[in-house]
């Protein structure tokens, strides 16, 4: 049997996302890169809540920000290991996720919008509050690198933190699409295409939702100490509401809800930005109007638009970038208001 | 009774700069309220209606700018607003209303508004740090603390404001309308509101009054392109407590989040005082979610 067309094109960018730091080891592309994967494992693992539970969960970020803090932290000043240091921001980030969610289970529609965006706004307040840990305003600086036997990730213009990158991406892609193909993964989205129902058919609804909570939290806690090794710094900016609003974009101008959505988001968007680098804050305009033009036209993000693109072909099979579930739109119609 | 002297000497100054905020915070919040109550859903560019409207002021009144002088810049920017309040709700909110994901989507559209406009007032006006003439300048002497006639006229006038829009939402014909799709936006449509209409002027007055008070502010602190931030996710905390869908609760619970603020402040530090703030947030949102006067 013919493999299918979409797998064959995931594997070539796989392949070529492989090859890349051999044919080119400029350090600007090579950072432009890893900013990249870092985004898309970030956002496709903040689609577990946002778009397959259908919470919202606007705490994301601060999971991924604590996480960069935890291991900044306890590698710069407590001086442990890095390798600890990467374990200890996904510890981090998961018990941040537990905490979250605990006072969401019992909300709706904006109310969880504002409880778990006010949870990253008073970690903030924290962070800049202890200052003699934090570093508060100015942050922590100069942490040290990862290292494998003496080897720095940093060395050959940061080929280790780069291959790195590209691991954990496809670790959280397998581990996106595994689990929304699993039975706890179709339970999830029961519960959000139909709360009710899902819970009448014997769905607990509290405990399913904070195991996504918890299994969101993995990735970003990981992506969160590798950026800091990676950067060398943990800033309190991690916390604002730009980074919010540039992941969110990524997953709607991607494709909520699907697997290869965030990713192509994550990479669309991280590369039109750097693109349009000479135009300053003026980038962040292009990127404002993309979204509201997305959610406009395009609910179901980019790769829906190959679907809607081989339709019109009139082509058979079905789009090659087309998600094999969730139709667009469903993912965020869920949460209606109570208030 | 010693004990009781420095609580005496400390109240003072926590009253007046209580009532400063607490004057500002009701103005923001009013404004947010006003468009949840009528349109159901949560405007994230408030904010930054702030911020445009400190600059706008500056750019009319200020000498490095038209040099129109201060009343010219607080007129133009409270008009420039109110007109941006009606031109953000045509692109952000009215094509996406009807649809039933309308109150996330809203989030995501006016957080991309907000994120386009700040990142505009950067490139109009540039990272340098402004700030606006006071209305009024000199200090003034009450209760024993000097005050600036310039929080003065804020604490008077935020008041008043207020009290003409609650006159004008209670009293007049289109302020009836406003209520009346609030209430219940169908049966509005059925007595031939016109309900778009009505969204946009909520929308102007909210955008108008944000305006106003980023003026008001922007003489006491400074203008950069964030500082609406604080002051909105204040405001988010004020609707909240307060309850959604009603005014007077509103009005009460800025009254209350802003002495709250200046006296923790005083006792805790502003770092503690923040980050109890939100806390405090999250419990109400939990324990309270109709906040203090909010109606079912």
């Amino acid at each position: 049997m013919m493999p299918k067309t979409s797998t064959l094109l995931w594997i070539a960018t796989l392949a070529a996302l492989v090859v890349l730091p051999l044919v080119n080891d400029s350090s600007y592309v090579r950072h432009v890169a890893i900013v990249a994967l870092l985004y898309a494992s970030l956002v496709s693992s903040w689609n577990l809540t946002l778009g397959f539970a259908g919470v919202f969960n606007f705490g994301h970020m601060a999971f991924f920000a604590l996480g960069a803090y935890a291991a900044a932290i306890l590698t710069q000043t407590f001086g442990l290991s890095p390798w600890l240091g990467m374990v200890a921001a996904i510890a981090t980030s998961v018990i941040a996720s537990v905490i979250v969610c605990l006072p969401v289970l019992r909300l709706k529609g904006i109310y969880v919008v504002l409880v778990t965006f006010a949870f990253g706004q008073l970690c903030y307040q924290v962070i800049l509050n202890q200052r003699d840990i934090t570093g508060g305003t100015f942050g922590i600086v100069s942490i040290p690198p990862l290292k494998i036997a003496g080897y720095s990730f940093a060395a050959n213009t940061n080929i280790g933190y780069y291959y790195f990158a590209l691991i954990l991406l496809v670790a959280s892609t397998v581990y996106v699409a595994k689990l929304v193909k699993s039975d706890f993964g179709r339970t999830v989205m029961a519960l959000r295409d139909n709360e009710t129902y899902a819970i009448s058919r014997g769905v607990a609804s509290a405990k399913i939702r904070l195991m996504i909570f918890m299994a969101s939290a993995i990735f970003p806690g990981a992506v969160g100490g590798l950026y800091s090794f990676y950067v060398r710094a943990a800033s309190p900016d991690l916390f604002g509401f730009s980074l919010i609003t540039l992941g969110l974009s990524m997953l709607l101008v991607g494709g909520i809800g699907t697997v290869w959505g965030p990713l192509v988001g994550a990479a669309t968007l991280t590369i039109l930005s750097e693109l349009m680098a000479d135009l300053g804050p003026g980038r962040y305009l292009v990127i404002a109007t993309m979204i509201v033009l997305v959610l406009r036209f395009l609910p179901g993000g980019l790769v829906s638009a190959g679907d809607i693109i081989a339709r019109a072909l009139g082509a058979k099979t079905p789009g090659v970038l087309a998600p094999r579930r969730a139709p667009p739109d469903r993912a965020t119609s869920r949460d209606t208001p109570t208030g | 009774m010693d004990w009781i002297d420095p609580i005496l000497a400390a109240a003072r100054p926590i009253l007046v700069s209580g009532i400063v905020l607490a004057s500002l915070y009701a103005l923001m919040a009013t404004g947010l309220a006003l468009v949840w109550n009528t349109l159901g859903i949560f405007n994230f560019a408030h904010g930054v209606f702030m911020t445009l409207g400190a600059y706008v002021a500056w750019q009319v009144a200020d000498g490095r700018g038209f040099g129109w002088g201060l009343s010219a810049g607080i007129g133009i920017s409270v008009a420039v607003m109110a007109g941006l309040g009606v031109v953000l709700n045509r692109l952000l909110i009215s094509p996406f209303l009807g649809r039933k994901d309308i109150v996330l989507v809203a989030v995501m559209t006016t957080l991309a508004g907000a994120f386009f406009l700040e990142n505009s007032t950067l490139l109009i006006w540039g990272p340098r740090i402004k700030q606006l003439d006071r209305i009024v300048t000199g200090n003034i002497k009450i209760m024993g603390s000097a005050i600036s006639m310039h929080e003065l006229v804020i604490i008077i006038l935020a008041p008043l404001v207020l009290v003409g829009l609650w006159a004008f939402l209670k009293w007049t014909r289109v302020g009836s309308a406003i209520r009346a799709v609030a209430q219940n936006r169908d049966s509005a449509l059925l007595l031939g509101i016109n309900v778009k209409a009505t969204y946009s002027l909520a929308f102007a007055i909210s955008a108008g009054l944000a305006g106003g008070a980023g003026v008001l502010l922007g003489a006491i602190r400074f203008i950069t392109p964030t500082m609406g931030t604080e002051p909105l996710l204040k405001a988010f905390i004020v609707v909240i407590l307060g309850g959604l869908g009603s005014f007077v609760g509103t009005i009460v619970s800025a009254y209350l989040i802003g002495f709250m603020e200046a006296f923790s402040t005083y006792f805790i530090g502003a770092y503690w005082t923040q980050a109890a703030m939100f806390g405090l947030f999250i419990v109400v949102l939990v324990a309270l979610p109709r906040g203090l006067m909010g109606r079912e």
